[in-house]
């Protein structure tokens, strides 16, 4: 029954849904970590450290992310490939009905976006020795992950990239939270509407959010290229 | 005379299917696979006689010309279904059922076929119910019904404006689930071209792949021809475009007679003609008639726009001459008197239209009901002509719909040509002269659900199993024909388009033979039928090759066999001397200019026999006799 | 006294299956603007034959909107871009004088193209045999009225059973699935407790056979119902995926 499930297109696709819906809320736990920027350096500092000591807890809890996210990619590439078998001639005129939104139909590039972008953040971000004065250090004091964080954004280059990249998260979520409904069928027709609204505003809002990051470093502590 | 024998069987009307039934021999369960049916034509009648008669096991072979069984013209209905069920307790029965539909008929149907009808007429509901037919329900979670087409009780049941869509597919999906059980072999695209006899029997057929062009051979123990109506005799009608005539014309020139087919229905409420290129009517629903006001100018030459109109100088003819029924006088006469003042020069902005106007209706029950009531249909109106009823009248004019002709059948379904069974709109049987509304779908699946599977049973049972073999001699010869009547199709290479003889001949159908009918008339049709037909033969210019989908060709064919069938047409409405339902004689009307019939010299089915293209067919007569209800001269002043 | 218009159509000739087929030009003078999108074909058709060439091939019955076998793409839109209207349906009152019409046929890999503008939708029909229908045979029903049915549950179910299996919704989709269709003819019998005894059995058994034809999957971009001339609602859609769902486990 499982394997018929896993081959099936709507198994697949549900299993894409709920991944995603896994690592959305992945996301708005992340993205409440990340909001402890405006309590300042030391707070946002020991909220690192609380996450650094979890130890066990969080390795498995990365390896469950890790998994989600090869999860959603493969089931999406499963998907994806079927899709693009079904149609090998196109049309030569291309119309769209007012019916697909603007961020359904970014939803290829926005992914895309977002895959090369979590490789970028994890290098940037996962992978460092937080404890290296170097990259840690903002005008003169050692201000350890927040010091990095700090630094990196001042980069106007790393910080439009990391708000290109929220635009997208914002505009994948903003697809993403109405299908899931539809991909599981809690969607009844008269709440299609709303739930394709709720759905943009949830997914700008995680968007500004995120985005406000940046924008608060460079507002409060300048761009490097201005110096 | 002697071929024509009914087969009705005998005692009380109430028990004749019954007792039928009891009489007719049974195949024992283990032997129907040693049988082989084909059902020509997927609508209803034929895609419900085919799952059923899979479904008790016999081998069944489907032909259709759709590229799916689900695209058969039954699915155009839109009104809805008979039966005698009573639910809404307004005094409706079986017998009643029975009564009107004889009556609408105008008592030219035979009386014990139209007795099982609405027999059969419950069963079919609770049937399709079963099958999971969305008909529309009360609140109460029953079914609804509706009063339909002037009946003075709520019997027609409905599934939105779509009844005949859901009961097809309805029968298509018992027909699939039959192909799944591996019973059902299905061949769609496929045109029938010849029936192929044994000894005087039906025993295959001869049918030309529409995407191939091969010609194909398939042998049975019986064939059941459900190929629908002729109405495209006419060119322009409410019907299919590929719609034809060609299985059962084919079938009478093999020895199957042609009942009467002079009576055809011409539907009032259609919208007009409005172009040469015109290729098909467009049928909206009979219930506008209960809000909508008809009416023309009074002054004929008035080509003014209807809001130009002042009240005063309108006329409302059907209020004016038929007081107590006004606008929902049966279709015959809402069409026929449309015609009266369209002739008199008075159509609505001097085309051949009448004007049906909700202006009134929108005042007294406000915008908002009109819209519940008819809001697809003005849109559908809006889609097609570009005009909002609700800013002004629609214009409709009649439009040939269905054919109540057809082939001739007995009580079992069986025409003149042993094992070969005809069914639904092609039949001749069961609405005489003129078909009520809601009648055609109950008709259809009764013959294919509950008649003919009982009755071949019989026929199948009597001859035993046959070994039929395709590339005998008849099967061969039969294909070549078919083959041969293509192969002079295609080289006649004139200098017209088929559908410019298609065109000539409806208007000619149309003007002679169509809504009002003359001696003269229809004596001076009959030359130019022939006229035209010799044009086609050597003037038509069919395009493309035989071994490839080829439309035109196949449109060829059709209006090939038009060409001879309209002659039979004319012939039976000259024939036939009175004016009864759909058939109206100029010479056979009552002073007011009413309809007159003539029971002493026409109460019969006017079957007719195929000498040969071109010549006199002969009549055999079937006397109708009426046991169970009194003729009466309709009336509806 | 009609008001006519003329135009360029570019259209899509393939001989057969095989052919690679090409875009042909033709030039079409003198439309009435009341005519329907078939009838200028059918103008052009004969305009073709008395010029001794091949007419173009194009699947039509009903001319009324109903039966679902007209189609194509007409500018990049299946049916046309008028909503809930079938090619039949859609008149050249809707274009202008002077305009190039793109027609291009349906196109899906579980719908080969047979001739021109033909396709063979014959995928539609295998699906229907695993289970579009209650197994009922003739004569075992109860009387109609033995069961009760909510009308907001039976007008649903006759909403969804609207569906005329034109595939536009196929031919419309990016990813030219057939969920639209599948989840309407599942939603029917769903909907209605004639049809809840093999509920399991015919989600399961539809999408399998909709997989297996080629069809692609959803990814709820909802063109489906934009193009849909009887206006299915993709709700049809969630509930074929809750139906599948639920018969998955």
């Amino acid at each position: 029954m499982l394997a018929k499930f896993l081959k099936s297109s709507i198994g697949r696709k549900q299993i894409v849904a709920v991944s995603g819906l896994l690592l959305m809320l992945f996301l708005v736990f992340h993205l409440s970590v990340n909001l402890g920027i405006y309590l300042g350096p030391h707070t946002y500092n020991l909220l690192a450290h609380r996450l650094e000591q979890l130890g066990p807890v969080r390795v498995v809890a990365e390896a469950g992310l890790t998994g989600l996210f090869l999860i959603h990619i493969f089931f999406t590439f499963l998907v994806v490939k079927a899709s693009r078998r079904a149609r090998k001639i196109g049309y030569a005129v291309q119309s769209s009905s007012a019916q697909r939104s603007l961020s359904t139909r970014l939803m290829p590039l926005t992914g895309t976006v977002l895959l090369v972008f979590i490789i970028s953040h994890l290098i940037d971000f996962k992978f460092i020795d937080v404890n290296n004065t170097l990259l840690a250090v903002v005008e003169e004091h050692n201000l350890g992950l927040y010091g990095i964080v700090v630094n990196s954004f001042r980069n106007p280059f790393t910080s439009t990239w990391y708000m290109i990249a929220m635009i997208a998260v914002g505009s994948h979520l903003s697809h993403a939270i109405d299908s899931v409904f539809q991909t599981f069928g809690l969607n009844d027709g008269d709440t299609h509407r709303g739930l394709h609204k709720s759905s943009v505003i949830i997914g700008t809002l995680i968007a500004l959010l995120f985005g406000s990051i940046p924008l608060y470093v460079l507002l409060t502590h300048g761009s490097l290229l201005q110096q | 005379m002697s071929r024509l024998d009914a087969r009705v069987p005998e005692g009380p009307i109430e028990s004749k299917w019954k007792n039928h039934q009891f009489n007719l021999k049974l195949v024992n369960p283990a032997n129907k696979r040693k049988y082989t049916v084909i059902v020509v034509g997927t609508g209803l009648a034929g895609a419900s006689a085919a799952a059923t008669m899979s479904e008790l096991g016999y081998n069944v072979i489907s032909i259709c010309m759709q590229d799916s069984p689900r695209r058969a013209h039954s699915i155009a209905a839109q009104g809805g279904i008979n039966a005698a069920k009573n639910y809404p307790g307004d005094g409706d029965s079986v017998f009643r059922l029975f009564y009107d539909t004889i009556k609408g008929g105008d008592f030219r149907s035979r009386e014990s076929n139209v007795y099982r009808l609405a027999e059969i007429s419950n069963q079919i509901i609770d049937h399709c119910v079963a099958q999971g037919v969305p008909f529309a329900r009360e609140y109460g979670g029953y079914l609804s019904n509706r009063s339909f087409g002037g009946a003075q009780v709520s019997r027609t049941f409905y599934a939105k404006g779509q009844t005949g869509q859901q009961l097809l597919l309805g029968a298509y999906g018992a027909l699939m689930k039959e192909v799944e059980s591996g019973n059902v072999t299905l061949l769609p695209r496929r045109e029938l071209m010849e029936l192929v006899l044994e000894n005087g029997d039906a025993k295959g057929v001869i049918v030309r792949n529409l995407l191939t062009g091969d010609m194909e051979r398939y042998g049975a123990d019986a064939v059941v021809l459900a190929t629908g109506g002729y109405s495209n005799a006419f060119y322009l009608s409410t019907n299919a475009i590929p719609s034809n005539v060609t299985a059962t014309w084919r079938a009478h020139k093999k020895g199957a007679f042609f009942a009467n087919p002079c009576y055809t229905q011409i539907h009032p409420t259609c919208l007009p003609v409005h172009g040469e290129f015109q290729s098909k009517l467009t049928l909206m629903s009979e219930s506008l008639r209960n809000d909508g006001r008809v009416w023309v100018p009074k002054t004929a030459g008035d080509k003014r726009r209807p809001v130009d109109i002042p009240e005063s100088e309108r006329d409302y003819f059907l209020e004016r001459k038929y007081p107590s029924f006004g606008n929902l006088v049966p279709r015959d006469l809402a069409s026929r008197n449309a015609k009266t003042v369209v002739d008199e020069g008075r159509g609505a902005e001097g085309g051949e239209a009448v004007f049906l106007d909700f202006q009134d209706a929108i005042k007294r029950l406000g915008e908002n009901t009109i819209f519940q009531r008819y809001g697809n249909l003005f849109e559908m109106y809006n889609r097609i002509t570009g005009d909002d009823p609700f800013k002004t009248p629609m214009k409709i004019y009649p439009a040939p719909h269905y054919t109540m002709g057809g082939l001739w059948v007995d009580y079992n379904l069986m025409s003149t040509i042993p094992g070969l069974f005809v069914a639904g709109e092609a039949n001749f049987s069961d609405h005489g002269a003129n078909r009520l509304g809601a009648s055609a779908l109950m008709q259809g699946l009764a013959d294919g659900y509950f008649i003919l599977p009982r009755t071949i049973a019989h026929y199948l049972a009597e001859k035993g199993p046959q070994k039929v073999d395709t590339t005998s001699g008849v099967f061969m010869e039969a294909e070549q024909a078919a083959s041969d009547k293509i192969e002079k199709l295609l080289n006649i290479n004139g200098t017209r388009t088929v559908d410019s003889f298609h065109r000539e001949l409806g208007r000619l159908m149309w003007d002679k033979c169509g809504m009002s009918r003359s001696e003269a008339g229809l004596k001076e049709a009959l030359l130019k039928i022939a006229e035209i037909r010799d044009a086609f033969w050597s003037d038509c210019k069919v395009a493309g090759v035989e071994n490839d989908l080829n439309q035109v060709l196949e449109k060829a064919g059709r209006v090939a066999d038009y060409l001879e069938f309209a002659e039979l047409m004319v012939t039976d409405a000259l024939n036939r001397g009175e004016s009864c339902g759909g058939h109206f004689r100029e010479e056979s009307q009552t002073e007011e200019g009413e309809a007159l019939r003539n029971d002493d010299e026409f109460s019969y089915v006017a079957a007719w026999e195929f000498t040969g293209v071109g010549k006199a067919p002969v009549l055999h007569q079937e006397a109708l006799s009426f046991s169970a209800v009194h003729l009466a001269q309709r009336s509806y002043k | 006294m009609d008001k006519t218009i003329s135009l360029t159509l570019k259209v899509w000739r393939q001989k057969n299956a095989e052919d690679p087929g090409k875009f042909e030009l033709y030039p079409v003078k003198d439309i009435s603007i009341d005519a329907s999108f078939l009838e200028m074909l059918d103008v052009l058709n004969e305009q073709l034959v008395l010029e001794g060439q091949v007419p173009i091939a194009f699947d039509h019955d009903c001319r009324e909107g109903i039966c679902g076998t007209c189609g194509a793409v007409v500018n990049g839109r299946p049916h046309g871009r008028l909503s809930k209207t079938t090619l039949c349906q859609l008149h050249m009152r809707h274009y202008s004088d002077g305009d190039t019409i793109v027609i291009e046929p349906f196109r899906a890999k579980a719908f080969p193209v047979v001739k021109d503008l033909v396709v063979d939708r014959s995928s539609f029909d295998r699906i229907v045999r695993k289970g579009g229908y209650v197994s009922v045979r003739t004569g075992q029903a109860p009387d109609a009225h033995a069961t009760a049915v909510s009308k907001p549950d039976a007008d649903l179910s006759m909403d969804a059973a609207q569906c005329i299996g034109c595939a536009a919704c196929v031919a419309a989709c990016p990813n030219a699935s057939a969920m639209l269709f599948v989840g309407a003819k599942v939603s029917q019998y769903a909907l209605l407790p004639q049809g809840q005894v093999e509920r399991k059995i015919r989600a399961q058994a539809m999408v399998s056979q909709m997989d297996a034809e080629g069809f692609g999957a959803c990814s709820n971009e909802y063109e489906c119902e934009a193009a849909c001339p009887k206006g299915i609602s993709v709700s049809n859609i969630a509930r074929l995926n809750r139906e599948f769902l639920r018969s998955s486990i």
